[in-house]
């Protein structure tokens, strides 16, 4: 049977490993500190995917983040998506060759479909993960690009069917509001959104404890449930996690340690 | 051990090599030259992208003629993964027909059932096949990473094991000096690495 997925998310920006709330930054420790409180090669058989987004403001440099990128997925044999700041075919190709399995690209959905498309010829639809940015206005959510600054004028689920129809291969829905408060994913719009769902929804934002990721990985429709907090999952939280979704009896992968 | 991963432009290189590292192979070459791939004792084929694509690449390049020679003359070990895996068949109807490099006797079309989501991402249990040589050591019921809107079936034995999305499909194969795996076992933790481990010690 096909497995729900525990998706950890990591915060780039600047050399450094962040705490986002609502989209603001806070600077945690560089990567020297994330290999003091993630042994991800002992705690990757806690989780199903790792992510990896450059969320650095102004100008950023896909070379740093490249070589970053190499550093943390070396001697980790899980998938590792990557992504922030991809504007060109040469971006992605980048990332692809220092350890990324998948692309996350986000503004470049509404800016340029075009090389999207592109994108989706050369490396397949599987290879590319649309990440959608949402945040609610009087209950309704509205989309934001560019890091959570810059709304657009399409609603949530009309967006959502515009990224389908992109022929992106999973979706990485994620809640502004939501974003590193730890009160728990936004389960409102996750359901309302799921009747449209035709490729695997990721939801993002907001969980800060197992017992969230309990309750989003819960949903039908929702395949991985991933976070970014790096705060709250220190240390063995992620195994502590997994085990408690084991615990419940969620239909998630097993392996061996190695 | 020299392992040859063929390079035609498209796969995840980066992780296979870094796997292969890890199991403690060090003399890896990533090619397309034919004397290179001559001189490996076994290839790995890579593939992340479309089908129509890949042959392409590789047709350009004549990478089809060198294998033709490499592995049904001189019956070297391949190992295709995930869009490599597909291309060992005899064709795929991915962007129209497409004919494979036809080692497999298979054929690869888009999932059939319409309740699904595609594409079929994630972890995935495999039903081993009897007598299989690249699941040893391995639990049963093995959970593999999934990552392709097209899937392979075949009615010839050609030992596989199977995997269930919606429908059946064929998770793996090993047949003769072929050997193919829809998932990547390099993203598969330990059940990928032992695997991987499998295809260099035992063929």
């Amino acid at each position: 049977m096909l497995r729900k997925r525990i998706i950890f998310t990591l915060i780039y920006s600047d050399n450094y490993f962040n705490q986002s709330r609502n989209f603001r930054l806070q600077r945690v420790g560089d990567s020297n500190w994330l290999k003091e409180n993630y042994k991800f090669n002992k705690i990757a058989h806690s989780i199903d995917e790792l992510i990896i987004l450059d969320a650095t403001r102004g100008v950023k440099s896909i070379n740093n983040f490249a070589s970053s990128l190499k550093k943390i997925v070396s001697n980790i044999f899980i998938p590792i998506c990557a992504g922030g700041g991809i504007c060109k075919i040469e971006d992605a190709r980048l990332l692809f060759q220092n350890g990324a399995d998948k692309i996350i690209i986000n503004t470049l959905l509404y800016k340029s479909p075009e090389i999207v498309a592109e994108l989706v010829k050369i490396y397949g639809s599987q290879s590319i993960v649309a990440s959608i940015d949402y945040r609610l206005n009087d209950l309704i959510p509205e989309v934001y690009i560019t890091n959570g600054t810059e709304k657009i004028d399409i609603k949530l689920a009309d967006y959502i069917e515009y990224v389908q129809n992109l022929q992106v291969g999973e979706i990485y829905l994620n809640s502004i509001d939501q974003d590193g408060t730890g009160f728990g994913y936004d389960y409102n719009t996750i359901t309302m959104i799921s009747s449209i769902l035709k490729v695997p929804l990721i939801i993002a934002g907001g969980a800060g404890n197992e017992k969230h990721l309990l309750e989003g990985i819960l949903i039908e429709d929702v395949s991985a449930v991933a976070t970014a907090n790096l705060f709250n999952f220190m240390g063995n939280g992620l195994p502590v996690a997994r085990n408690m979704l084991n615990l419940n009896n969620i239909n998630l992968a097993n392996w061996q340690d190695y | 051990m020299k392992i040859g991963i063929v390079d035609y432009g498209m796969g995840n290189i980066c992780s296979i090599s870094s796997t292969l590292n890890f199991i403690g192979i060090n003399d890896i070459c990533i090619t397309n030259d034919f004397d290179e791939l001559m001189s490996v004792d076994k290839i790995i084929l890579p593939g992340v992208g479309s089908f129509a694509n890949a042959m392409k690449n590789i047709k350009n390049k004549k990478i089809d003629i060198y294998l033709d020679e490499i592995v049904l003359k001189s019956n070297k070990p391949i190992l295709g993964i995930c869009l490599g895996m597909q291309l060992l068949s005899k064709s795929s109807d991915e962007d129209g027909l497409n004919e494979g490099l036809g080692y497999i006797d298979a054929v690869v079309s888009r999932f059939q059932n319409s309740e699904i989501k595609i594409p079929h991402v994630g972890f995935n249990q495999v039903d081993v096949c009897e007598n299989s040589k690249l699941f040893q050591n391995i639990i049963k019921k093995p959970d593999f990473y999934f990552t392709h809107s097209y899937r392979m079936i075949s009615e010839k034995n050609i030992n596989q094991s199977y995997c269930c999305y919606g429908e059946s499909f064929i998770a793996s194969f090993e047949f003769n000096n072929v050997y193919g795996t829809q998932f990547h076992p390099e993203l598969s933790q330990i059940n990928g690495i032992q695997l991987l481990t499998n295809f260099l010690n035992i063929f």
